[in-house]
């Protein structure tokens, strides 16, 4: 197993920064939930998970969540398929490719709080609307951010996704070489629409389900941009998580640390079944 | 012109409108001073809130270098053990088991990851402190460095090592004059994607930090809770700046990376 000291030095980087961490974390969480650490906890209970399932707080947060994430993803799909598919030269090269990398650039935190400023009652977007006469006061914007549909969080999460699919399905157009099997389709009479959504469509919805899944899984823990756009209720589950474990009823932390067991059974779960189905897909 | 064309210039300019409105506008809130509904244009453009920021006691210049410390810390130490880690886990004969080990703590949610975690940190005496965000956010970055250059070790490579080997060439010959020259431009995306994963983090530094250490994530959520729009998005800028000047220059590599 370590035949170089190289090989013990890696595997120590390896057990000190990901496995160890993982399982002094998850170990954790785990005895806190059962009550056999912490301040008020007397030995093994089962209490806090029944209290945590007395209400439908956890399931609908974790329901919240996965809403969240499939609206935003489906979004940025669709829009980045479209633009690989209609304008791949303009992105692949010249200032858009230099554009679509804005977004990259935007930590969530930042683009939650664009997103406040430009959607809220008094952002931009309502002043415009003022200035063309479509409001006549205020209260008559809809609200688009901390709003019961969502709709500012899906925003601000469909714009920091949209640069990494856009670039993914340039990319992929490019390699898969989807021009030219629309083009042989196109020779043998197969109108535009059909090409597209019997060709392109397919190969790189496809090509770029694992990510999309990954995406996902990475989507469902978002913390910043539900906590400053979303509402009180629902709450996603990293900010529900972050409540019960940071505010001052002590005796909600056991809770916290079970949804955070729950969480963690889901998302290690998803993420075998994605890399065991895709054992070529591994690498970023 | 057609319509078809039309439709599709419409469609661009508003691509790019999504793109760059929120760098103008937050740069134009960070110049400005009494911005009333329903003005769409602030009524004062001042120098003043940068000033403020950074020589009279807004302590937004110490937040940036704090931040600069610790992404540049976490960059450069996950980069460089990413890279030697992951040539292990490459020729591994558990290559699969053990880079989904990898995976694991990079796709859990940072700020619950943190709130697990919290409990060792305070015991190591690490909260509060730049040394245990720059520890914590490579729990984080470490996993994805990693997995970013297990896939530079292919056969292609060994056989590299292997032919230096042969012709008898030391294994640091190989790795100077032949492995690095190669890897270079991996390393140096890497680094760059290590810094921005650091330089982005809120959820975990605000956890472990206590607040205590003001990175410019911390700020700008304190300035959005005091509801100081222009500190903010002062704050905003100073956060997109780097990034977005290293995306310019890095262009090239990510291009290949996403290929």
């Amino acid at each position: 197993m370590f035949k170089k000291p190289i090989n013990i030095i890696s595997f120590l980087l390896l057990f000190v920064f990901a496995i160890l961490p993982l399982v002094l974390g998850f170990g954790f969480a785990v005895a806190y939930s059962f009550g056999l650490i912490g301040v008020l906890n007397k030995g093994f209970t089962l209490e806090n998970w029944l209290a945590l399932f007395e209400n439908n707080d956890v399931v609908i947060s974790f329901i919240y969540s996965a809403w969240l994430a499939i609206a935003s993803l489906t979004i940025s799909v669709v829009v980045s398929m479209a633009i690989a598919i209609n304008f791949n030269k303009k992105f692949s090269k010249g200032i858009y490719s230099y554009l679509v990398y804005m977004p990259l650039a935007f930590p969530s935190i930042v683009a939650a709080f664009f997103f406040a400023q430009f959607l809220g009652n008094a952002g931009i977007l309502s002043r415009i609307c003022y200035q063309l006469g479509i409001i006549d006061k205020i209260q008559s914007f809809p609200n688009l951010i901390n709003d019961q549909y969502s709709i500012g969080i899906i925003i601000a999460q469909f714009f920091l996704s949209l640069p990494f699919f856009t670039l993914l399905y340039t990319g992929l157009y490019q390699t898969e070489r989807i021009d030219d099997y629309t083009k042989l389709a196109n020779s043998l009479g197969a109108k535009n629409r059909q090409s597209i959504f019997r060709i392109s469509i397919p190969i790189l919805f496809k090509k770029s389900f694992p990510n999309i899944v990954l995406y996902f899984i990475f989507k469902i823990g978002a913390y910043e941009v539900p906590l400053l756009l979303g509402r009180s209720s629902p709450e996603t589950v990293s900010v529900l998580a972050v409540r019960k474990l940071q505010k001052f009823n002590l005796y909600d932390i056991p809770q916290g640390y079970a949804i955070a067991v729950i969480y963690t059974i889901i998302i290690l779960s998803l993420l075998m079944l994605v890399l065991k189905t895709n054992k070529n897909e591994y690498d970023i | 012109m057609s319509t078809t064309f039309k439709k599709r210039n419409i469609f661009l300019w508003l691509l790019a409108l999504a793109f760059i409105t929120p760098i103008i506008t937050l740069f134009f809130l960070s110049f400005s001073k009494n911005w009333q509904f329903p003005a769409i244009l602030p009524k004062q453009f001042t120098l003043e809130n940068w000033r403020y920021l950074f020589f009279s006691g807004g302590n937004i210049a110490p937040s940036f270098v704090i931040s600069l410390v610790i992404a540049l810390s976490v960059a450069t130490f996950s980069t460089l053990f990413g890279f030697i880690a992951s040539k292990y886990i490459a020729y591994h004969k558990f290559r699969s088991k053990l880079l989904m080990l990898t995976y694991f703590p990079f796709a859990l949610s940072p700020v619950i990851f943190a709130l697990c975690l919290k409990f060792f940190f305070i015991k190591m005496s690490l909260t509060g402190n730049v040394e245990g965000i720059i520890l914590a956010q490579l729990i984080i970055a470490f996993p994805y460095s990693v997995i970013f250059f297990t896939g530079f070790w292919s056969q292609k490579i060994k056989q590299y090592e292997d032919l230096v080997a042969t012709l008898g060439g030391t294994t640091s010959y190989a790795f100077r004059k032949i492995v690095m020259p190669i890897a270079k431009s991996l390393i140096l995306v890497c680094f760059f994607q290590c810094f921005l994963i650091s330089w982005f983090e809120f959820g975990l530094t605000s956890i472990i930090g206590y607040g205590k250490v003001e990175t410019l994530t911390i700020k700008v959520y304190q300035f959005i809770t005091e509801a100081n729009i222009f500190y903010a998005a002062l704050s905003c800028c100073l956060l997109i700046l780097p990034p977005v000047i290293l995306l310019w220059f890095n262009k090239k590599f990510i291009i290949q990376q996403a290929k």
